[in-house]
């Protein structure tokens, strides 16, 4: 029976990303000196949904190499994929994601479940292993959906390890290399002051710049708000309407609100 | 045996008699341009007969139903390599048929002690590089054509001549969905109409009898009472990256009144 799966196509084609063969090419010739990675990437759950935000730097060693990179890509409809690490990678899964899910949904005539788009996800990371292992393409992603229906309806968001494991959180996650700087602010202030998924969208955004600026201030790896150059951040809105960016007019008011320059 | 000339030309004659002979009763399917996109229209007795290929490609087909899901298959199948491979924007109709869909029925075809695909297959493109490619029609050996405004395939070669004649000189612009459909479906009953009465002929050189508003009507209701009528839209309004959308019922069902 066929089963819709666009990535047994692929391998059965000999047109997967040979993680094999990048492997084997990297050990009889040394890995290259210089790999883009480092980012901060922050969802988080508040009242109509996910807010899903990362910063627009790609850092190679202490070198900035980009500084408009989009870490935050939609993947189908109803659910986005935010990414850190290393790029080449990243985007290939992101876009492999993407395919397989809308593959699978005009082969089988029926949306992949939750599970099945999860399961997905970590055989691209588990595919990956062997780059994640030389320490020149490990991958962490966050995959967020919005559910309509089912025992898992509403906003989800699921982090993932490089091997492929993932786990679902219940009221923010964070990743990359600015993340550790914020995580135990968002832990308090959600705990603390206010839950985040008691805030309306104006005041969870706010304190996504504010979270975004953070890391920035300590982190090398992740790219500030520069309104002389007009760099913002992604930030994406994931809800029971779909997927929407936040504009840069709306980001810039509320940069404006904060008292951030740039 | 079949290494002498004659016997394969003969084996490859069988072969279309035989074809000729399993697609005859198809329910005809119409492709037809209108303002907003592009319409397919049958009918079916329960399975699905129009789908979804890619964000602006769309695929129906008249049959054997396990050919068809073979043939709807292969293509997605192509499609999504191709995006992969290169990108959405280089997946387009002509490729997919000239490259990948017309040899994939040829070679079923000449390969004689294989089963041929029991289907005859129309495509459409949403706004092609090229208008006079919008539908292509591919038949059982896997010998296919373009055409612009309009396509059909049906049981018959002479069943799908009659259709677009009945469409001919109409290009769909300035025609809302609501028209098109009923114009549609009045195409699908000539049709219907046509094969019914080419297969009543005592002999080759009698005339098919011209077709009346009321056969046509007869048409539709018996459609009706064995199953359903199908449609589908590449629709360019849609905001979403695919422009496909299966009609539901109610939309339907303005073109069907007139017929109840």
């Amino acid at each position: 029976m066929d089963s819709g799966d666009f990535l047994s196509i692929l391998k059965e084609r000999g047109q997967l990303p040979g993680a094999a063969e990048a492997t084997q090419a990297v050990a009889q010739n040394g890995a290259p000196g210089m790999h883009t990675e480092g980012t901060t990437i922050l969802a988080l759950r508040y009242r109509d949904g996910v807010l899903v935000a990362g910063d627009r730097r790609a850092t190679a060693g202490n070198v900035v190499v980009y500084d408009r990179a989009a870490k935050v890509l939609s993947v189908d409809d109803r659910s986005v994929l935010a990414l850190s690490g290393s790029p080449a990678n990243a985007y290939e899964i992101a876009r492999l994601l993407e395919i397989s899910f809308q593959h699978y949904r005009r082969t089988q005539l029926q949306e992949l479940s939750l599970d099945g788009r999860l399961r997905t996800l970590s055989r691209l990371l588990r595919d990956n292993l062997p780059m994640a292992m030389q320490g020149i393409g490990a991958v962490v992603p966050i995959y967020i959906t919005h559910e309509k229906d089912g025992p898992q309806a509403g906003g989800r968001i699921y982090f993932y390890d490089v091997l492929g494991a993932n786990f679902e959180t219940v009221d923010f996650c964070t990743t990359g290399s600015g993340s550790p700087i914020i995580r135990g602010a968002l832990y308090f202030l959600n705990r603390w002051e206010r839950p985040f998924v008691e805030r309306d969208e104006a005041e969870a955004l706010r304190l996504v710049l504010q979270m975004l600026e953070t890391a920035a201030e300590f982190d090398t790896a992740t790219g500030g708000f520069k309104s002389t150059a007009a760099i913002y951040p992604q930030v994406m809105r994931v809800t029971g309407d779909g997927i929407t960016d936040i504009s840069e007019a709306d980001l810039a008011t509320h940069y404006a609100h904060l008292q951030v320059g740039g | 045996m079949l290494d002498e000339p004659y016997r394969w030309v003969e084996a490859i004659r069988n072969r279309r008699e035989y074809l000729a002979d399993q697609l005859e009763g198809a329910s005809p399917v119409v492709g037809v341009c209108y303002t907003d996109g592009v319409l397919l229209l049958t009918s079916t007795p329960g399975p699905r007969k129009v789908f979804e290929v890619y964000n602006q490609v769309a695929f129906a087909g008249v049959g054997h139903p396990a050919d068809i899901e073979k043939l709807r298959k292969a293509i997605i199948d192509i499609a999504h390599v191709e995006a992969f491979n290169l990108s959405a924007s280089d997946v387009s109709l002509q490729r997919l048929v000239a490259f990948g869909l017309g040899p994939l029925m040829k070679a079923a075809f000449d390969e004689i002690f294989r089963s041929p695909h029991i289907a005859r297959v129309i495509v459409t493109e949403l706004d092609p590089s090229d208008p006079l490619e919008t539908f292509y029609t591919i038949d059982a050996d896997g010998s296919f054509s373009p055409s612009g405004a309009a396509a059909a395939v049906a049981g018959t070669v002479d069943s799908a001549a009659a259709i677009l004649a009945y469409l001919k000189g109409r290009d769909g612009s300035g025609e809302s969905l609501t028209d098109a459909l009923a114009r549609a479906l009045d195409a699908w009953a000539v049709g219907r109409v046509f094969a019914a009465r080419e297969a009543d002929k005592s002999s080759e050189d009698d005339e098919v009898a011209p077709t009346t508003q009321d056969d046509l009507a007869t048409a539709v209701r018996d459609a009706l009472v064995s199953g359903r009528i199908e449609a589908a839209v590449l629709d360019r309004r849609m905001p979403k990256k695919t422009k496909f959308r299966l009609l539901p019922a109610a939309d339907i069902e303005g073109a069907l009144a007139r017929f109840r």
